[in-house]
């Protein structure tokens, strides 16, 4: 490989002048330091740093993918954290990792400048160090805010509000929850943030057009840091992250437009790139077009079927038909007694929603616990998937339901979970929405003892099961996956969860009886009546799921 | 390894050919934008002078800023654009006619100047106006206590896009310092590409939020971004050339000669005045709203020691009393008196929504109704009270409700009480009952805790 440098000859034509040989500009001693602790810095934050994420890469069925296998590629902890992730115990919000990778990366650089210095060197090592580190940054930002933009392109990320979300009040949501309902509820509007989102990271795999997709890149991402700094939304590490490379990557232009703009003078450019012999340059060109097919086509069309069938933040299986909308309470009687209607009452159920998956929301006048993550991750369950009962008050319950069509009974369980399974294991330190890493609290470790499952087991019958059938395939054929299968071969663990077993009974939906078991054991009757309520936020016509 | 570079000594020509083409669009742009950003329009002096220049307030600058020009009765619309080009068209035609008839030796590269000037300084005063009232949070301010009583589903997506904005005031002030900031990158020649390039991004999504959200400025933010558009597209060739195909490029360097002394002051002075009308005046007014008089909500203290939320105990209507009911349409739900004169009333009781939704500054108590804007569910009256003989004097302050009026006598046999009775303009008569609720909002919890720490609630 040899070194050519930019301007060439066709620019000399342009301005009739003759080249003058001569040798850019020599590198300077700070300069070199300075590179040195960057070189080390940025590839330690471009390489992921955790065993998970190279088992995940290494195990993907990629004859069945699934989204989220490809999400899972783009998006990944990195820095160095092999000192831990705190610095006086103190995770820094979280930019604990950036520095302790800084500091390495100083010692690392000084190192090596000792080592270079004890050798004749030629700055034109570091051009082409300096073009192949631009070249790492570039497509692990790229990659990287295309899986990021994905699902906002198809708006899946910031879903649609269910009618629980809808009827709660506003002053009943956490900051966090508002700024993500704010993009939910304009669905084209989240098109355009993901459509921006991907435009950038698309620019940056091509050479001519790093500077605009940095640019964009650090102005759309500059913005998401700070509305996660101001909403508490717990993903301003990640979208620091990007803000970072792209800054990095526009270092080289800032003297180029000092000169330019502030000082208006002729400015000449000068570029290093290598010159590849020909199977590099097959394989450059290989490896692009891979990542480009993969990242840009693959990755839409599963990202488009996840939205039209299995939006992650959504259940994804239909609820009971009949059993859908706004229901008030007509009547409640707990174990055979009456009780009226009154909002202060901590025991009555007050208005009950049955979403158009397999959801059931009431609300009651009682303090419960509130789960206050984003609700997002990769559950593949749709009781796991928790968006519509996360950052939200108001005495809201949220029931997941198992439906027995055939006997009418509805096998319910509470949404809530006091210590959530773990989500996102392959994000790591810095990866996207894991608050828990992300603050620099331990994980909740999974399968201690006092967690254990202590419920019955058992709690729905063989006999119902074969009516209720099997969740994991009760979604479109389309988005069947290895994911999937292999998440629901695992049975559940330390599955602590309140219980209603209840009997349905209606005609066509308008008028309902809910009778059974409440998750205290009491035996309730509820006479529901479908209510027509009225929204000022309207739906889109970009309606995620298929139910 | 060989390379390759060029001496600076060997700078090309400023190239100054204008191609006919070029000529052609410049004429029209040239008299578009004339007609866009002069004052031209006679409600503008309408306007001007209705001003009380002894009194001058922020509101009277931030409208000023907000000129455009218009056709039709009130705002501007597309169409107005649309008569706007025709007239630019025409225009071109005939001066592109001259100037072929007569040799009219036009210096395009001064008229090209001038006009970026008279664009960069319009796009400037627009960014401040808009930059103070985020920057000293005002244009979203915090919810009301109604607010955060009401559904989400309630709310207009525009409601609920400011509703978002007021609850993280620091952010707001962050929008607002990156519109100042483009602001003044546009008030200096040479960061005027960087200040469009800002203004592109940042009104870009403004521009596109005011679709998604319904808002009213969509073609205001759009007139924005089509200036932000023209004086970024002067650099646009030249940038390419230098950072994506790395091709040596000479500086657009045509500026004219303030050799003249008089030219020079008035240069100075038209800046001074910009600097000190649209950033200092009207910056140091938006800084004492902030503190004492936010233009949003209405200003006038509500009755001492009563603001909260109260929960109807007890509900008679003509004598009669309604039991708790979400689906009656007469029977109060619960009953909300803010810090300042209003009181809000949920029920089930359809509200004709006020669906205003474009910026404007207010003064008056009574115009000052954001708090009600793009919002169902809640019905809000403000009222007058006769602390003497203990009667309220409530307003219904939706425009759609305008004849709703309740003379109310009050008595507080408690702290946390409040017993209303009286009648309304059509002499229908209650007795209402209001408990105090207690009441801890989430929102407000976990922005006090944090999200780490579990909350029961």
């Amino acid at each position: 490989m040899s070194t050519i440098t930019i301007p060439e000859i066709h620019a000399a034509r342009n301005n009739q002048l003759p080249p003058l040989p001569g040798i850019s500009t020599p590198w300077k001693t700070y300069e070199l330091i300075a590179f040195r602790i960057a070189f080390i810095f940025f590839v330690a934050i471009s390489i992921p740093n955790n065993a998970e994420w190279y088992s995940h890469v290494f195990h993907i069925n990629w004859a069945r993918l699934h989204y989220r296998d490809l999400y899972d590629i783009a998006r990944f902890g990195s820095g160095i954290n092999v000192f831990g992730n705190t610095i006086f115990g103190s995770p820094l919000y979280g930019y604990a990792n950036w520095i302790i990778t800084f500091l390495v990366s100083v010692v690392g650089g000084l190192i090596w400048t000792v080592i270079d210095s004890r050798r004749k060197n030629t700055p034109l090592e570091y051009n082409q160090l300096y073009y192949w580190l631009r070249v790492v940054v570039r497509y692990r930002a790229g990659i990287g805010i295309i899986g990021f933009g994905f699902t906002k392109l198809l708006p899946v990320q910031m879903p649609f509000p269910s009618l629980g979300l809808l009827n709660t009040n506003f002053g009943d949501f956490s900051a966090q929850k508002i700024y993500w309902l704010i993009i939910g509820i304009v669905p084209w509007y989240q098109v355009f943030a993901g459509i921006v989102e991907v435009t950038a990271g698309t620019l940056l795999f091509f050479r001519k057009t790093t500077t605009l997709g940095a640019a964009l890149l650090v102005g759309a991402l500059g913005d998401i840091v700070y509305v996660n700094f101001a909403y508490d939304g717990g993903v301003h590490v990640y979208s620091s992250y990007f803000v970072l490379l792209g800054s990095f990557l526009l270092v080289q232009d800032v003297p180029k437009l000092y000169r330019y703009w502030i000082k208006e003078e002729y400015t000449v450019p000068v570029y290093h790139f290598p010159v590849l012999s020909k199977s590099w340059q097959y394989a450059r060109v290989a490896l692009k077009t891979g990542v480009i097919v993969l990242f840009l086509g693959v990755l839409y069309y599963l990202q488009l079927v996840n939205y039209k069938y299995d939006p992650y933040k959504q259940p994804s299986t239909a609820g009971v038909r009949a059993l859908r909308g706004n229901y008030r309470v007509t009547e409640f009687r707990i174990n055979n007694k009456v009780i009226p209607y009154d909002p202060t009452d901590s025991i009555r159920w007050q208005r009950v929603t049955f979403e158009k998956w397999t959801s059931l929301t009431y609300t009651v006048n009682r303090a419960t616990f509130i789960d206050l993550s984003n609700g997002g991750g990769d559950p593949m369950r749709d009781i796991n998937r928790t968006f519509e009962l996360t950052g939200t008050g108001g005495g809201q319950r949220v029931f997941h339901y198992y439906a027995d069509s055939i006997d009418h009974v509805l096998y319910l369980q509470d949404k809530y979970k006091a210590i959530p399974d773990r989500r996102n294991r392959v994000a790591g330190v810095g990866g996207d929405q894991n608050y828990d890493l992300n603050a620099g609290r331990p994980l909740a470790k999974e399968g201690r003892k006092r967690d254990k499952d202590t419920s019955d087991r058992n709690w729905i019958s063989k006999a119902a099961w074969a009516h209720i059938g099997d969740e994991n395939h009760m979604i479109d054929k389309t988005v069947w996956t290895a994911r999937r299968d292999r998440e629901f071969a695992v049975p559940l663990k330390n599955e602590k969860r309140n219980r209603m077993v209840l009997q349905y009974e209606t005609t066509d939906g308008s008028h309902v009886i809910l009778k059974g078991v409440d998750e205290h054991k009491d035996s309730i009757y509820v006479v529901l009546d479908r209510i027509n309520r009225p929204y000022q936020v309207k739906p889109s016509t970009l309606d995620a799921g298929k139910y | 390894m060989t390379t390759a570079t060029y001496n600076p000594a060997h700078t090309p020509p400023a190239s100054t050919g204008w191609k006919a083409y070029e000529k052609i669009l410049f004429r029209f742009f040239f008299i578009y934008f004339l007609i866009q950003v002069l004052p031209l329009d006679w409600k503008f002096y309408r306007d001007l002078f209705a001003i009380n220049w002894l009194h001058l307030q922020y509101a009277d600058i931030f409208n000023i800023a907000h000129y455009t020009p218009s056709f039709f009765a009130g705002q501007t619309r597309f169409a107005d654009w649309a008569i706007f080009s025709g007239i630019a068209a025409a225009g071109a035609v005939i001066w592109s006619y001259l100037d072929k008839k007569n040799q009219y030796s036009t210096n395009y590269d001064a008229l090209y100047y001038w006009l970026r000037v008279l664009l960069r300084y319009r796009l400037a005063i627009a960014l401040l106006a808009y930059g103070f009232i985020k920057f000293f949070p005002l244009q979203s301010p915090p919810p009301s206590l109604s607010n955060l009583n009401t559904p989400y589903g309630d709310f207009t997506e525009w409601k609920l896009f400011s509703l978002s904005l007021g609850i993280v005031p620091g952010y707001e002030a962050f929008l607002g310092l990156v519109e100042i900031i483009a602001a003044v990158l546009l008030l200096y020649r040479k960061t005027t590409t960087l200040g469009a390039f800002i203004v592109l991004a940042f009104t870009g999504n403004v521009f596109m939020s005011n679709l998604a959200y319904g808002g009213g400025e969509t073609v205001y933010s759009f007139y924005l971004v089509l200036i932000a558009l023209f004086l970024f597209a002067y650099d646009v060739p030249k940038l390419t050339n230098l950072l994506a195909f790395g091709r040596p490029t000479a500086p657009n360097n045509y500026r004219p000669s303030f050799t003249r002394p008089r030219l020079r002051y008035a240069r100075l002075a038209l800046k001074a005045f910009v600097v000190l009308f649209f950033g200092v005046i009207y910056g140091a007014q938006t800084y004492a709203a902030i503190h004492h008089d936010p233009y949003q909500y209405p200003a006038a203290p509500g009755l001492a020691g009563a603001q909260g939320l109260y929960n109807v105990r007890e509900f008679r209507y003509n004598h009669q009393t309604l039991p708790y009911s979400d689906i009656d349409p007469i029977r109060w739900q619960d009953v909300v008196l803010e810090k300042w004169n209003t009181l809000s009333i949920r029920s089930n009781r359809p509200v004709v929504i006020d669906s205003t939704n474009v910026d404007s500054i207010h003064i008056t108590d009574q115009d000052r109704t954001f708090e009600l804007q793009g919002s169902a569910a809640r019905h809000y009256y403000s009222y007058q009270a006769d602390t003497v003989h203990q009667l309220l004097v409530l307003q219904n302050r939706n425009p759609h409700h305008r004849t709703e009026q309740w003379l109310l006598h009050y008595e507080r046999p408690n702290d946390s009480t409040l017993i209303l009775s009286g009648a309304n303009q059509a002499k229908d008569s209650v007795y209402v009952v209001l408990d105090r609720v207690n009441k801890k909002y989430l929102l407000e919890e976990v922005t006090k805790k944090g999200r780490s720490k579990s909350i029961k609630l």
